[in-house]
């Protein structure tokens, strides 16, 4: 069984579900939600939340404890779009 | 007056080919993918390949007045054609190397050496082998996704791989219907991979860019 990696657009959509999902409050989620929820590391994570931030596609709080992120409507946007395409190519055994 | 059907079919695949391709780079605008910036030059390829076939002809009939269209046209127009076919392939190529059996090569070998005497039956060979294996990934696809549009895709790179089959036999018996068959069922084959377009919402707006 060969090994399948995630590309960089996946995580990316699998951020984006978990803030849209599962975010444990109100507030969003927090980065070690997000590391332990769209199984990413720490350092990729920094850099990727960075370019959601700067992109639009999340929100960011921050409280006296910690960074939180939440998905914005540009976000919400994003990912029916990446989803759609990514039905896309799949249909021809692709990934995005 | 068969040429002018010949062309209507390929002046349609130009239009499909235009529009799947359209609706892949509104997908790479959007994700800023690789994997949709090379399918966006693949139906880009493969329609303007059509088009040069379609538009070459009537040019030449209705404008030039030739009597008898030039080989050279379809000759230009398949090339761009497999350019497309080559960029299917490839995207599959680069999840899965190219299969080392010595079995695939006993059967792809005969296809490169038999019409060796052509630049278009090379061509034509090159295209029929790219879009099997295209196909053939899209099945194995499927039988892991069993998402019934992955489905119709493997069908419509199956018609187009026949269309080159039967194009490719349509040089051997030239003054036979089979061309004629072959765009037509090419055109079946650019039309089922319109299917998984079809469950994409469209929705405008949306420029995220390559950023991400």
């Amino acid at each position: 069984m060969a090994v399948t990696y995630r590309t960089h657009m996946s995580i990316i959509g699998d951020i984006l579900t978990t803030t849209r999902d599962e975010s444990p409050d109100e507030t969003g989620a927090s980065v070690t939600y997000l590391i332990r929820k769209a199984n990413v590391s720490y350092g990729r994570l920094s850099k990727i939340l960075e370019t959601l931030v700067s992109q639009g596609l999340l929100e960011q709080s921050s409280s006296d404890r910690a960074c939180k992120y939440r998905i914005s409507d540009r976000g919400r946007e994003f990912l029916q779009a990446y989803r759609g395409f990514r039905e896309f190519a799949d249909s021809f055994g692709l990934r995005i | 007056m068969e040429v002018v059907f010949e062309s209507a079919l390929n002046l349609l695949g130009f239009v499909v080919g235009l529009v799947l391709g359209i609706f892949s780079y509104i997908g790479f605008r959007n994700t800023g993918s690789p994997t949709l910036f090379r399918l966006n030059i693949a139906f880009f390829s493969i329609g303007i390949g059509f088009g040069v076939v379609g538009f070459g002809d009537l040019m030449e009939l209705w404008v030039f007045k030739y009597t008898t269209v030039d080989t050279w046209i379809q000759t230009l127009g398949i090339g761009i054609q497999t350019v497309g076919y080559f960029f299917i392939a490839f995207s599959h190529g680069i999840k899965s190397f190219f299969p080392k059996s010595r079995y695939f090569k006993s059967i792809a070998a005969p296809l490169f050496i038999l019409p060796g005497n052509s630049i278009e039956h090379i061509i034509r060979s090159i295209s029929f082998i790219l879009l099997v294996y295209g196909t053939i990934e899209t099945i194995m696809s499927y039988m892991e996704s069993r998402k019934r549009s992955a489905l119709f895709v493997a069908t419509g790179l199956g018609l187009l791989a026949l269309g080159e089959f039967l194009g490719w036999y349509s040089i051997v018996f030239p003054k036979s219907i089979l061309y004629f068959v072959s765009v037509s069922t090419k055109i079946v084959g650019l039309g089922a991979l319109f299917v998984p377009i079809s469950q994409v919402p469209m929705r405008g707006g949306m420029k995220i860019g390559g950023n991400i």
